[in-house]
């Protein structure tokens, strides 16, 4: 029995990508990277703002109906647009609502995309500098956290690797595996926010954050956006760019909270990835590169095993054999991830799928054979997760 | 002494305010459905399994292990700037739920995944109490 979902597979993708400066970009407003990362997504596609009569968007928690803003900045009045609050498994849940839109005859060509300013907000001021949490202060915390020191999503994440050494003998180094060779990656990349060489030493003797996490575990604080723009395959034909599929989504949410059962070692990427494949028909063996929301080491690591490219338990193992590497088994986070390229949300991990599966890369950025990708996105308080299967158009 | 207590205290909600009470009493109390016999945490107004809105704040043993924990080496808040490294643990209770604490009455350096622990009451302040946990002897 096909998974119903089958039925969208392959039949719209993404023709355009684009993203902002990345990095340390003083001065920036989210609304503004954003905006420059959607026109240039537009502009990739050699359409203009006219031809986008959807949008779905995410910045900020704390900028109210963000797509209206968007959508006054690009001169679009949209027939279909929303902005989401999911955390980083929003980004592709808005290309798949784009799909739903497009297929229900609600619009035809979405654009959707997500910036930050996080680096700038904590450049401007001690107290944010201190707290990183960026988040309005009415979202946050009162009680049964703060006043026992537990603040941060370092932390939270933490525990998550903490069990999984305790379950599996998971390891510092493997931990450390994941770090270095995001960073081999995004030293090749002109636009990554960390390009200096990190070894296993500076990583082993680097300044602990909340133990077992180290400074080099932790994602970049980063200003910076990326958008793609998605219609359908039939339109995409006639469209510049090589198109690239949309074959396959799934999503699943342990609303129940990351200490519940062991939302912590088996995630929700684990349900989610089996959506995605039911629906694209395929399996962790058919894919050639992953692009994983890596916030935190760890999660590279639990996500391995929950997409099937490794067994529960072995991911550790798996990423210290080499498997991330541009030649190794499972080639990941080609243009160096959230922990080194720069932290947008999961929204750079689907540009840089896209870009490999077009093949567009310079050779030594470039996965051979690339004809299918995972990316995952995942967030609101850690339980969400969102998992896209994108295929090169044959 | 709450003027020279420094970090911050919980805000309860109308809903959380009899746990805040009961520890305060040096209680740790947790909501239990009278229908199906679940416990819950955090506080909520129904059963989070059957939805049912008849439950009580029991008092439940106390007793649990340290299902996870972290090790803080970097201040978020001034209050815990000179406490570094000190602990955050989740704590599973026997009777199912987990909740956030520190362990206390041992080094950093013993905590281990799996440990035994039981509640002790710390009294913060004049008026707040904080429930944290402690290696269990014997256990």
């Amino acid at each position: 029995m096909p998974h119903p979902g089958a039925r969208l597979r392959d039949r719209y993708a993404i023709v355009g990508v684009g993203q902002s400066e990345i990095g340390e970009v003083p001065g920036s407003t989210a609304l503004g990277l954003l905006t420059t990362a959607m026109k240039n997504a537009i502009e990739d596609a050699g359409l203009t703002n006219k031809d986008i009569d959807g949008i779905i968007s995410r910045g900020p928690d704390d900028i109210y109906c963000h797509h209206q803003r968007m959508g006054q900045r690009l001169g679009i009045n949209a027939r279909f647009s929303t902005s989401l609050d999911n955390g980083g498994a929003s980004q592709i849940l808005a290309i798949a609502l784009a799909c739903m839109a497009i297929d229900a005859g609600l619009c035809h060509t979405v654009v959707t995309g997500f910036g930050r300013n996080s680096w700038s907000r904590k450049e401007s001021s001690e107290q944010n500098r201190m707290g990183v949490n960026l988040r309005p202060v009415e979202q946050q915390e009162q009680e049964f956290r703060p006043e026992f020191g537990y603040f941060g999503e370092a932390a939270t994440h933490a525990f998550g690797a903490r069990r999984h050494m305790a379950l599996y003998g998971t390891t510092k180094e493997q931990l450390g595996h994941v770090a270095i060779t995001f960073r081999k990656h995004a030293s090749k990349n002109p636009c990554a926010q960390k390009r200096e060489p990190l070894t296993m030493e500076q990583y082993l003797t680097a300044r602990l954050i909340a133990d077992p996490f180290c400074l080099y575990d932790c994602s970049l604080v980063t200003d910076g956006a990326g958008a793609v723009v998605v219609t359908s395959a039939e339109r995409a034909r006639d469209l510049k760019q090589r198109p690239v599929y949309i074959s396959g989504f799934g999503f699943h949410n342990n609303l129940r909270g990351w200490f519940f059962d062991e939302h912590m070692t088996d995630t929700a990427a684990k349900q989610a990835a089996a959506e995605a494949y039911a629906m694209a028909g395929i399996g962790p063996q058919d894919v050639d590169t992953a692009q994983l929301y890596d916030c935190f080491t760890y999660m590279v690591i639990v996500q391995l095993e929950d997409y099937g490219f490794c067994k529960k338990g072995e991911g550790g193992p798996f990423v210290a054999s080499g498997a991330l590497d541009l030649d190794g088994a499972l080639p990941t986070n080609t243009s160096g991830g959230q922990l080194s390229e720069g932290h947008v949300e999961g929204m750079l991990q689907i540009v840089e799928a896209v870009h490999q599966l077009r093949g567009d890369r310079p050779p030594d950025r470039q996965v051979p054979h690339c004809e299918v990708a995972v990316v995952s996105g995942h967030g609101g308080n850690t339980v969400c997760h969102s998992s896209l299967i994108l295929r090169r158009a044959p | 002494m709450s003027e020279a207590y420094a970090k911050p205290l919980p805000v309860p909600t109308p809903e959380s305010q009899p746990f805040w009470d009961a520890v305060r009493r040096h209680e740790l109390r947790l909501q239990r459905c009278q229908a199906c016999g679940q416990f819950w945490f955090p506080p909520s107004n129904v059963c989070p399994e059957c939805l049912s809105p008849a439950w009580a704040w029991e008092l439940v043993s106390g007793r649990g292990t340290v299902f996870s924990f972290v090790v803080m080496h970097r201040a978020y808040h001034p209050g815990f700037r000179n406490e570094l490294p000190y602990n955050v643990a989740v704590i599973a209770l026997e009777e199912g739920p987990r909740l956030v604490s520190n362990v206390v009455g041992c080094r950093n350096e013993e905590l281990y995944v799996g440990m035994p622990v039981e509640v002790v009451f710390d009294d913060v302040t004049d008026t707040v109490t904080l429930p944290k946990f402690r290696p269990r002897p014997g256990a």
